[in-house]
């Protein structure tokens, strides 16, 4: 069971929709910070989010559920039936599939999404291997 | 000495091209050999693309499904992302398969659904007119700059190019909801889930996180509901393969979902596809193979076998109840269905074993997700054998 991701006392950066997390414009990310990733100490058993924008991604992803569930159950405290109230709710459907998506990803199959991207662009913030 | 010359087809003279047949989605390239004494010609057909495209309606995410993974392995290989890429595409790509989303044929963003008050499952929110061309133009070899939507942004962004596949899926919650893209399809398969079950498996997907509540899992489903049954659920009755999940019945009042009956309902009459059976086609079977050859835990394991009518089609229904506990159980049971299209004995056992962490694996979800994959690859063999002679015997007229 996948722990909860509470990010007490912790800063996270969530990185804007136009920012890093976007293929189309990597240099944002990186021209923000030139930190140099760090060699793998040897090597590491995948179970988590290997990447630090993954990382980011599953934060971002259980931050939102939590803001549209409370969205939803306000929005339809007016009206159970309204189009507002449908809406809501299949946002936070949405997200949780896509949070679920990304941890079956990670623990089941053993892939992190940027895999690829970091292979080619292993300077960016979020490819910095995230060591927990 | 022989001389080997390639001409284009528009350059030679003869009226028996096929390529100009507006049916066939191969090009052809014909080869002539000169030899000292006598001269012949060669009709090779140089398949350009013989796309066979798959349906599957499923309201559980794209591509990530395990649904998807146990069919592309029946192909070989494992399914990935396009490398390189989005790394919130939502496409997968192996050897023989490009899966494709269909979320990403959303007109309207998670921002312009709200503004017009519509969710994801109203056909509103969708571009027929464009998953219509770029399925057809995939269908006949043509690569698509297909759009991508970001589940993680909510976000269309921009378009990744999808080269023409040896076999196409399309995954998601409409694909058969537009006639035009039901014609393209060759088969097309329906994941229909019970309430029931899909409370448990929401329950147990999302009870983790932080947000949710069981009151919270409650009203995302009923709030969804009246769209689902209007827009989704219909789409049944245009499936080849329906996958029916069901609470067990072998357990009284189990709710966890945990030990399920599911249900392979089979159209009849479906070109290149023929329905498994339990020992005798057509009959009505009740088969309990727990006994004294073979040694089950409890619930144990119940088949089912009949002729059925859905939706005023004929139908035949194969059905499981209970779970797998051991290899050997597995192994039985597949040795007593018939027309399971396996190249070798025990091939469903060995694709089982393979996702063995999958979920699905121990009950009917896996064996008959896993038999489906089997059927299409019998489907796509047939179909391109079928297209391959075509051409060849028009040639020789």
């Amino acid at each position: 069971m996948m722990s909860a991701t509470a990010s007490h006392g912790r800063a996270v950066m969530l990185p804007s929709p136009s920012g890093a997390l976007q293929h189309q414009q990597p240099s944002i990310g990186s021209d923000m910070f030139r930190l140099r990733r760090k060699e793998p100490r040897g090597l590491r058993l995948i179970v988590a989010a290997k990447y630090k924008g993954t990382k980011m991604r599953e934060e971002k992803l259980s931050e939102m559920i939590v803001e549209k569930v409370k969205e939803a159950t306000e929005v339809c405290e007016a009206d159970v039936r309204s189009e507002e109230c449908k809406v809501a709710w299949d946002e936070v459907e949405e997200v949780s599939q896509a949070r679920a998506d990304l941890r079956i990803k990670l623990k089941l199959l053993n892939q992190d999404p940027l895999e690829s991207f970091c292979q080619e662009n292993p300077e960016t913030d979020e490819c910095r291997i995230y060591e927990d | 000495m022989a001389v080997s010359t390639i001409y284009s087809t528009q350059a030679l003279n003869s009226t028996h091209f096929l390529t100009s047949s507006p049916s066939s989605s191969s090009k052809q390239v014909f080869f002539y050999r000169r030899q000292t004494n006598r001269r012949f010609n060669t009709i090779i057909t140089c398949a350009a693309q013989q796309t066979v495209v798959i349906g599957l309606a499923a309201d559980s995410g794209c591509g990530k499904s395990t649904f998807m993974r146990r069919l592309t392995s029946v192909f070989g290989g494992a399914a990935e992302p396009p490398k390189g890429g989005n790394p919130d595409s939502n496409t997968l790509i192996s050897d023989m398969t490009t899966v494709i989303c269909l979320d990403d044929y959303h007109s309207l963003d998670r921002t312009g659904r709200k503004e017009k008050g519509v969710t994801a499952l109203d056909p509103r929110a969708n571009d027929f007119d464009l998953m219509y061309e770029q399925v057809k133009a995939l269908k006949s070899g043509i690569a698509v700059e297909k759009p991508i939507y970001n589940h993680v942004t909510g976000l269309l962004d921009a378009p990744e190019l999808i080269q023409p596949p040896k076999i196409l899926v399309i995954e998601g919650l409409h694909p058969m909801f537009d006639e035009r893209v039901r014609e393209l399809l060759d088969f097309s398969i329906y994941l229909d889930i019970s309430n029931e079950v899909k409370f448990a498996w929401k329950i147990q997907r999302d009870m983790a996180e932080r947000g949710h509540s069981l009151e919270s899992i409650k009203a995302s489903i009923e709030a969804r509901k009246p769209d689902f049954d209007a827009f989704i659920d219909p789409q049944k009755q245009y499936a080849d393969a329906v996958i029916e999940v069901l609470p067990t019945q072998l357990i009284p009042d189990d709710n966890e979902g945990k030990v399920l009956r599911v249900r392979l309902i089979m159209k009849e009459g479906v070109k290149y596809f023929s329905p498994v059976y339990l020992f005798d086609e057509g009959s009505t079977i009740s088969w309990i193979p727990c006994g004294r050859k073979l040694t089950c835990s409890y619930p144990g394991i119940k088949f089912n076998y009949q002729p059925d009518s859905y939706f005023d089609n004929e139908v035949s229904v194969v059905e499981m109840d209970g779970q797998f506990d051991r290899l050997d159980e597995l192994i039985y049971v597949e040795s007593h269905l018939s027309n399971l299209s396996t190249k070798f004995y025990g091939e469903v056992t060995q694709q089982m074993l393979k996702h063995a962490d999958f979920p699905g694996s121990n009950n009917g979800t896996g064996l008959f997700q896993t038999i489906v994959g089997l059927k299409i690859r019998d489907l796509y063999e047939q179909l391109i054998a079928n297209k391959a002679n075509a051409p060849t015997e028009a040639a020789k007229a």
